[in-house]
């Protein structure tokens, strides 16, 4: 029998609407199962999805890991003791990050070995499999150590889920050399370098997108600097080209031309196509969708965590941390 | 020990710090011997989520010894290393 993903109904700045709206979508269009998880006043017509109740909502600026200790019957923390307890496959939540990490790490737990866990964000990259960020924002303060196991749990993650042999690994920092960035970096450089993983060496911000890695490992504070950079310039691209073609009749008229070209590739580019960011090292899976999500977002997120399930993504990472645990 | 109790033998000063030592060393992937009693929980890499993973881990275990044995959220604040935390537990234990 599949076992259905656990949706926090009430995450997200267009919750309950557009997270119900994507969840009737996902099973129609993809066929998957979902329990959604919240508070049946809130939530109102549930499309005829099946709803796991409860009593209280983890606001969007509530303390993460003091919400989750003190709403112990929250949408966030039923969806994860749903996974704990083998009663759903994976959780997607476009609610509070951070609680969202703190409420998946304190009732699935951390995988054997690992530090801490990580955000891992896919991110576009024309041509080929999108390049994954880590951390993207779960763990603003690293160690060496810590880099080098996200690096670790990505490379597992991105040979699982997008098929791509021995992954190649880039660290961010401020230039390409060894010798530059901050003490943390060059540390994290040598480690990587004596890890046996396919490390390629430095890269740079302007080797986010495109990238010439599979993985790009920083911490959760550049991260999410960076990831947040990179959201932002797309869109005053995005608005500056659809400005241009507004100018007169005559770019007008070449604008009917090109959108037939341009939103495909500015559809590819946006958070919505991507399903959201992975959290990575737990002992279930875990989809954090953007705050932001519509319900064509919260399908994506679905389906990309139904495709985690369906890859073995957490088996495969607790042998890649622990190779005898294999 | 009050009616609540649940286990036979309460749990001395050094079985809590053995105890709390364990947690937080599993929790940070450490060796429990480089665990020093007085070092700040934030110069052993622990994060504000680390020390609620090691709350929600005491109150578990404890749970065998008194039953319902929680932490105050109040409390935890108060709680800035290793003697701090075998304090207050060993504290709530009597108490109880």
């Amino acid at each position: 029998m599949t076992l259905p993903i656990a949706l926090d109904a009430m995450g997200g700045d267009l919750a309950p609407g557009e997270v119900v709206a994507g969840a009737r979508r996902a099973v129609d269009e993809l066929g998957l199962a979902v329990t959604l998880v919240g508070v049946p006043e809130l939530i109102g017509d549930p499309l005829g999805l099946e709803v796991y109740p409860c009593s209280e909502v983890i606001a969007m600026d509530d303390d993460p890991a003091a919400s989750v200790r003190k709403k112990k019957d929250s949408s966030l923390v039923r969806a994860a003791e749903l996974v704990r307890d083998a009663k759903a496959s994976a959780m997607v939540s476009a609610g509070n990050t951070g609680a969202t990490m703190a409420a998946a790490l304190l009732r699935m737990g951390r995988l054997p070995g690992v530090v801490r866990p990580c955000i891992a964000t896919p991110i576009p990259n024309p041509g080929r499999s999108p390049m994954v960020m880590v951390d993207a924002g779960a763990n603003a303060e690293c160690t060496p150590e810590m880099l080098v196991q996200f690096a670790l749990m990505a490379s597992a993650f991105v040979a699982a889920h997008y098929r791509v042999d021995r992954p190649t690994i880039g660290l961010l920092s401020i230039g390409e050399e060894s010798s530059k960035g901050t003490p943390l970096v060059k540390e994290t450089h040598q480690l990587l370098a004596a890890s046996g993983l396919n490390f390629s060496g430095n890269v740079e911000g302007r080797d986010l997108i495109p990238s010439p890695v599979d993985v790009v490992v920083t911490d959760g504070f550049t991260g999410n600097v960076a990831l947040k950079t990179l959201e932002g310039a797309l869109r005053f691209v995005f608005s500056t080209v659809l400005g241009v073609i507004d100018t007169n009749d005559e770019t007008r008229a070449a604008g009917r031309v090109l959108m037939d070209h341009l939103v495909p590739v500015a559809s590819r580019l946006t958070p919505e196509s991507q399903g959201g960011a992975l959290l990575l090292g737990l002992e279930g899976i875990c989809v954090i969708s953007h705050g932001s999500s519509n319900a064509t977002a919260i399908m994506n997120a679905l389906r990309v965590a139904a495709e985690l399930v369906e890859d073995g993504v957490v088996a495969k990472m607790r042998v890649a941390i622990r190779p005898e645990a294999g | 020990m009050t009616a609540d109790a649940v286990h036979s033998s309460p749990l001395d000063r050094e079985a809590v710090r053995n105890l709390v030592t364990e947690q937080l060393a599993e929790i940070l992937e450490k060796s429990p011997a480089d665990i020093g009693e007085d070092v700040p929980f934030t110069d052993l890499g622990a994060d504000s989520l680390a020390l609620i993973e090691l709350v929600e881990a005491l109150e578990e275990r404890l749970n065998a010894y008194v039953a319902g044995f929680h932490i105050d959220d109040e409390d935890l604040e108060g709680l800035t290393s290793v003697r701090d935390a075998v304090d207050y537990v060993s504290a709530k234990l009597q108490a109880a």
